[in-house]
């Protein structure tokens, strides 16, 4: 194979990770998603031990942070897989530097997305009936399924993206694949194949979840067919975000280079999805019921103008309208800073449409009447006995503990990313990997 | 085949929440949980009406009635189709029933079930006496449990706890495939609506508003195929007949002594 490697041409790239050792504020920042993740590893052995009393969530009010945060995680797990896959689906190399950051970020996200359903789950030791008698009507199921096929394509995506990089750099992670010409064509072939497939399987992905909720007749707007629409608009509006917000922070503060141009361009696009989204479908979804709803011209407009809670705003107002007027204005839109603060938003806006999707669909319930439904506990939040005619719900201490600890290894799996995977954007290189006498990274 | 079902009639039930007392014992429903309740149609609160009072002569408009609610055992029931594991599922003879073993919890049926008809155990249930109540094996923390129609007490051929236990005869459980049963005949008889009719779920659990009926027309435990003889209405009490009369009258000087 030697005589393969010194075949090469003189322009081949050899990419390297953007962290070469972790260094003091590493070990740091290492250390406190450390203690994050034992912390949230102790909070659900309590939770285990006590049961879902400990959450604020009750009979009426089932579903909590936990399946919130799902939600939105599985909509951030988007962004890098499409920036890395469309462009390489029209063989294009645009965004190239961001491929493989976004995809180790995709997988990160997924990763946790999948790890918060563990704590909701009142006997997570029969989970294993997900293999042996599974119902294929439920919306579950094929969540199950599809969360599942997209962390593995994402593994084998970031893989075959750097397994080449990574044999030229002697580490193990090639797992026998060798830093060939002939082997990079190929893996050309086989990026365009794994792109073919991702992206079906991305838009998926974010239909099924939305269909969990689309299909339940009995919860309110939950029933809704625009509802996989608009998971798919708010997984490209959170996943580009998250992707720039990562971009910018690898940009700052490892040997990540993030090109300028390309973070404009990608801020654009941004812009545009949250346009798509806040607006068109947002819009597309409360015109009917407003028109449909009010007789006057001005009380359409209103009720199809005017939200109705708090979180609606902080999505729309906060996490879509001031977003996309930093990103629409051309002054501001080339600054890093600016991008930055519009992806921040971004993600949290759809932080709180996650959060109020789950309250639309539990707040008030179909069959109202005194004393209503029992709550199954006593409440840890603000009632006083066991009957609820509406549903109330506050995280607790515990639930919070917990999803820290679980975003925190997704925090943890990008920053050894960073440290292990070769992610460096493209430089131009004099000399083979193999012929520097086996650089390898560690 | 058999297809249980339940009719409620509202125009005897009398409030008096029997039903869900009986129910709570005869299933070891732990502290806080409630699979079946009697619900108050009318005013804000539990036993108040809506409307107004009567007054300045005028025509009072006060209205209230009572609407036991439990598990309505869906013929469409989309607790089945999404619960992920096979736990709940509908048995031959269409009661709606969770196998406690299998379930992992997840409460993707109680955000379906548009009655909120479940409950959930948030912690290890508490029973009074500890030792628990009834015939039924308690359910473990971390599972959803609900109104089973009482099927273990069908299986031997009893009718549920709570029609046995309602002293209005208000409810009435019986095989709707069998157009001679009971419930057949009231719910073609009757004026009758199920809860949330629009959503499609296709409940079994029929609710007579308007004209009464003559209730649940025999006594005892038995399931009505149980009976020797199919009870007819006419052999019930006869709330205007002079036998009835005479015995609601010795009732109540009895009772007074
Ligand atoms: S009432 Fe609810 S729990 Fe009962 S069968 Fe219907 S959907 Fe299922
Ligand atoms: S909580 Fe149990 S019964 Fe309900 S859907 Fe989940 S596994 Fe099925
Ligand atoms: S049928 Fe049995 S389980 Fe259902 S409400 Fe009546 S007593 Fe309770």
């Amino acid at each position: 194979m030697s005589g393969e490697v010194t075949e090469r041409s003189a322009t081949s790239t050899v990419r390297s990770p953007v962290v070469s050792s972790f260094g003091t504020v590493s070990k740091v920042w290492l250390g406190h998603l450390g203690v994050l993740l034992v912390a949230g590893l102790g909070a659900w052995a309590y939770q285990l031990q006590q049961g879902l009393v400990v959450t604020g969530m009750r009979n009426v009010f089932s579903w909590g942070l936990y399946i919130m945060l799902f939600v939105m995680f599985v909509g951030l797990s988007a962004g890098g897989l499409i920036i890395s896959s469309a462009p390489k689906f029209f063989h294009s190399d645009r965004y190239e530097g961001f491929a493989r950051l976004g995809v180790l970020v995709s997988l990160a996200c997924i990763i946790v997305a999948g790890l918060l359903i563990l704590p909701d789950i009142g006997r997570p030791e029969r989970l294993y009936q997900f293999f042996t008698s599974p119902d294929f009507r439920s919306p579950m199921v094929w969540d199950f399924g599809i969360v599942v096929l997209y962390g593995v394509l994402n593994v084998w995506y970031l893989w075959l993206l750097t397994r080449r990089d990574l044999a030229a750099r002697g580490s193990r992670l090639a797992f026998g694949a060798e830093d060939t010409q002939a082997g990079r064509e190929r893996d050309r072939t086989l990026l365009f194949w794994t792109a073919a497939v991702a992206l079906p399987t991305a838009v998926m992905l974010h239909s099924v979840t939305g269909w969990i909720f689309a299909t339940q007749v009995g919860r309110g707007d939950w029933f809704s067919p625009l509802v996989a629409p608009v998971f798919i608009a708010k997984a490209l509006v959170s996943g580009l975000g998250l992707l720039l917000v990562v971009s910018i922070l690898a940009d700052r503060y490892t040997g990540f280079d993030a090109d300028r141009d390309e973070l404009t361009s990608l801020g654009k696009m941004l812009g545009i999805f949250l346009a798509f989204h806040v607006v068109y479908l947002l819009a597309a979804e409360r015109l009917p019921h407003a028109w449909a709803d009010h007789f006057g011209f001005w009380a359409i407009t209103s009720e199809f103008l005017i939200g109705d809670s708090i979180y609606f705003w902080l999505w729309t107002g906060v996490g879509g309208a001031v977003p996309l007027v930093l990103l629409a204005t051309p002054q501001l839109r080339k600054r890093l800073s600016v991008i930055f603060v519009a992806g921040v938003l971004a993600v949290f806006g759809t932080l709180f449409e996650g959060i109020r999707l789950v309250f639309t669909g539990y707040e008030s319930v179909n069959i109202d009447a005194a004393p209503g439904i029992s709550l199954g506990g006593e409440y840890a939040g603000v009632t006083t006995d066991i009957w609820a005619t509406t549903g109330v719900y506050t995280p607790t201490v515990i639930e919070l503990v917990v999803t820290a600890g679980i975003v925190a290894v997704g925090a943890l799996i990008v920053t050894v990313g960073l440290r292990y995977v070769p992610l460096q954007r493209q430089t131009e290189q004099e000399r083979y990997a193999a012929d520097s006498g086996g650089g390898g990274c560690d | 085949m058999t297809n249980y079902g339940l009719v409620i009639d509202q125009e005897r039930c009398i409030g008096c929440h029997s039903c869900a007392m009986s129910c709570k014992q005869e299933n070891n429903v732990p502290m806080g949980q409630a699979w079946n309740r009697v619900l108050t149609v009318g005013g804000d609160h539990i036993d108040t009406p809506e409307g107004s009072y009567p007054e300045d002569g005028d025509d009072g408009t006060l209205e209230m009635s009572y609407q036991p609610t439990a598990c309505q055992h869906c013929e469409n029931a989309p607790c089945v189709k999404v619960c992920p594991v096979n736990a709940t599922y509908k048995r031959e003879d269409g009661i709606v029933e969770i196998d406690y073993d299998k379930c992992i919890g997840c409460r993707y049926c109680m955000a379906a079930c548009p009655y909120n008809a479940r409950v959930f155990n948030w912690d290890e249930p508490q029973h009074r006496p500890e030792e628990g109540t009834g015939d039924v094996e308690e359910r473990p923390q971390g599972v959803v449990e609900k109104c089973t129609f009482c099927s273990h007490r069908v299986e031997e051929g009893l009718d549920p706890a709570c029609v046995v236990n309602c002293p209005a005869d208000a409810r009435i459980f019986g095989d709707l495939d069998d157009d001679g049963s009971t419930v057949s005949k009231y719910v073609a008889e009757y004026d009758t609506n199920r809860l949330l009719d629009e959503k499609g779920t296709d409940p079994k659990t029929y609710y007579i508003q308007g004209e009464m009926s003559p209730g649940r027309p025999w006594k005892g435990k038995e399931l009505e195929s149980e009976l020797d003889e199919q009870p007819t209405p006419e052999e019930a009490d006869d709330p205007d007949s002079e036998e009835s009369m005479r015995r609601a009258t010795a009732d109540a000087v009895w009772g007074d002594d």
